[in-house]
């Protein structure tokens, strides 16, 4: 009797545990100032999973994912001080913070099967511009109804610690270890779940979405359910985020997302590659990274000999990002990252050829 | 009724804009299957173009300048997004014009800064019109978008290049076969939307400044514009303009008087004029055939 290989779907996955692990036990490890970018990182990843499956899956791109984001933050916020103004210094005004974090995905979702239904039975442009258009919409919302969610001006003060079971996750100061350990926690089960996904009997009809929407409607496929289906899936892991962000920060104000957050999650997905569930995670940690690079260079008084204007970061930022996506979608439409891994794999073999 | 016509005449303005920028789209998208999310950037390049220009030379010329410039960039545009890479999906096409639109936004930044901009209009004061007050500016807006569309129209139809451009409409295989290039179609088609779009902010932006950030709502209201016609018809498109500047315009107007909203009304121009813009394209929508 000769042992048998293990198949590459147990490697992998015994991969992906490990490195889930490891990503959890980095938590523990990091001072608190490399922990936040951490913890935002693990955040955006969840974001970037659920869109890449729906752009990459569905063909269908969203260009209001920051708007998810935050809702969820904005609906766990205000579910935890409490809905009516005038009744918030009270301490038992809101609700348990850990019911707010479980009722921000399902709100955010029912959101998205609103919009969904008319629209996804169209082609990919109608979603992207009026998910684009949810984004402003929640915006200006956010503005006006000031005194129910705090404005810009003072902004809401989500101060309360969440709390399972009686563990504490988040502190008066923000974020904890154990807070960011969830996240990246949660960032393996995403994972784990869009590749249950994509291998399941719901994972082969959409990759026959992806291939040619009519040929899996002559299939018997229900090509606008599954889509939707995404949508809702993607929106509400967008939603989960943005809740887990609010306790994190401690503070919403609309300045934190602005269109451009929306767009970022574009970039990330763009990167990773198009349906890429692992690239995705890449994707987000590589952007975030850089996003915070770039605010840093941009912050600096002067730079080789140049003075920066105030505006600077944005610049940097905004133009970087849009030199990215031009250039990964023209030359490398599969992603950079995945790109990259060919690229070494063919310049090893050329090294063994020789 | 009067404070209607007054809401009326502002709203036919602005949506004549945004109509040159729904029918911008409309072209490009029937030429070459692409949705053009630069679109508003080229409105707003058009605007900061002649701010600039007006100080230095004559109106007219300044006005003419800007356009041309603006046409050249949406060449360029039409170029990366078309031109050097064949066959990339529509779906990786609106994702490079959104990458374009975010440059020249970052770009628009670095160059005008963070504020409105705006040039005086060459017109001293209203005109009364029966009680209602009509800013010259609007109706020079008005009747430049409608020569602007006309012009189009008949150079679509009367033209040999008007010619290619339809043919590449109706079908791209059919037109590279009689010998149409239909690259160099798709980048006429760019430079001709973009400067459409440059036009109508040209002529706004003594009534609307423009911001380097404006982009994005040109862009919804003229991609609402186009779709009011499915994406397929100039007509339609131009008609969706109008509509959605009237809605807009009249929604901001008594939104006061709606119960609940009261003070806040005002703050949300924005927002509902994007409701309208949804409920318009989930109407149409309904209309669209699957590709």
């Amino acid at each position: 009797m000769t042992l048998r290989t293990p198949s590459p779907a147990l490697v992998r996955l015994a991969g992906t545990l490990a490195a889930g692990s490891f990503a959890i036990w980095l938590s523990y490890q990091l001072s608190p100032g490399d922990r936040s970018l951490y913890t935002l990182m693990g955040l955006y990843a969840i974001v970037a999973i659920g869109l890449s499956l729906l752009i990459g899956f569905a063909g269908q791109i969203s260009l209001g994912q920051g708007a998810f984001y935050a809702l969820g933050a904005y609906t766990a916020g205000i579910l935890t001080v409490g809905l009516d103004p005038d009744d918030r210094f009270l301490p038992e005004a809101g609700i348990d913070p850990a019911l707010a974090v479980v009722a921000a995905p399902i709100l955010t979702g029912l959101v998205a099967a609103v919009i969904g239904v008319p629209l996804l039975r169209l082609r990919g442009h109608y979603l992207a511009f009026a998910t684009l258009a949810l984004h402003l919409i929640l915006l200006a919302a956010i503005f006006a109804q000031s005194r129910f969610t705090g404005g810009q001006d003072p902004g809401l003060a989500v101060i309360e610690p969440l709390e399972v079971f009686g563990w504490q996750i988040t502190g008066v100061t923000g974020g904890t270890p154990r807070h960011t350990a969830i996240v990246w926690g949660l960032v393996l089960v995403t994972l784990l779940v869009a590749l249950n996904l994509v291998g399941s009997r719901a994972g082969r009809a959409l990759q026959a979405i992806a291939t040619s929407e009519r040929t899996a409607a002559a299939a018997g496929i229900n090509v606008s359910a599954y889509k939707l289906r995404l949508f809702v899936l993607s929106a509400g892991l967008a939603g989960l985020a943005g809740a887990l962000y609010a306790f994190m920060l401690q503070f919403l104000s609309p300045d934190a997302f602005g269109v451009f957050l929306s767009i970022q999650f574009v970039v990330m997905v763009a990167v990773g590659g198009l349906g890429s569930v692992y690239g995705a995670v890449a994707g987000a940690i590589a952007i975030t990274w850089l996003e915070h690079e770039l605010r840093e260079l941009g912050a600096r008084p002067s730079l080789l000999g140049f003075d920066l204007p105030d505006q600077a970061p944005q610049v940097f930022s905004v133009g970087v990002f849009a030199v990215i996506l031009i250039v990964v979608i023209l030359f490398f439409p599969r992603g950079l990252l995945p790109a990259l891994g060919e690229g070494i794999r063919r310049l090893r073999s050329v090294r063994h050829a020789d | 009724m009067r404070e209607f016509l007054q809401l009326v005449v502002v709203g036919v303005s602005t949506g004549s804009a945004y109509a040159l920028v729904g029918i911008g789209m409309v072209l490009i998208f029937r030429t070459t299957g692409i949705v053009n999310f630069a679109q508003g950037s080229f409105a707003v390049l058009g605007g900061l173009f002649m701010v600039e220009l007006v100080d230095d030379i004559h109106g007219l010329l300044a006005g003419l300048v800007a356009v041309v410039l603006v046409a050249l960039v949406g060449s360029l545009v039409g170029f990366v997004a078309v031109g050097f890479r064949h066959r990339t999906t529509p779906l990786a096409s609106l994702i490079i014009t959104l990458g374009i639109a975010l440059l020249i936004t970052s770009l628009n930044l670095l160059a005008f800064g963070d504020r409105p901009h705006t040039y005086p209009t060459i017109f001293d004061r209203a005109w009364d019109v029966g009680g209602v007050l009509v800013q010259p500016q609007y109706v020079l807006v008005v009747g430049v978008t409608l020569v602007a569309a006309l012009l189009l129209t008949l150079g679509l139809q009367r033209t040999i290049a008007g010619q290619a451009l339809v043919a590449c409409a109706d079908s791209r295989r059919a037109a590279e076969l009689v010998g149409i290039d239909v690259r160099a179609v798709a980048v006429v088609a760019f430079a001709v939307s973009a400067g459409l779009s440059a036009l109508g902010w040209v002529l706004l932006t003594p009534v609307d400044p423009v911001n380097y950030d404006s982009d994005v709502r040109i862009a919804i209201n003229g991609f609402a514009a186009a779709a009011f016609g499915g994406l397929a018809s100039i007509r339609l498109a131009y008609v969706g303009g109008l509509v959605l500047g009237i809605a807009q315009q009249l929604v901001v107007g008594y939104a006061d008087k709606i119960p609940g909203l009261g003070q806040q009304a005002r703050q949300y121009e924005l927002a509902a004029a994007l409701v309208i813009m949804l409920v318009l394209i989930g109407w149409r929508a309904r209309h669209e055939v699957h590709e």
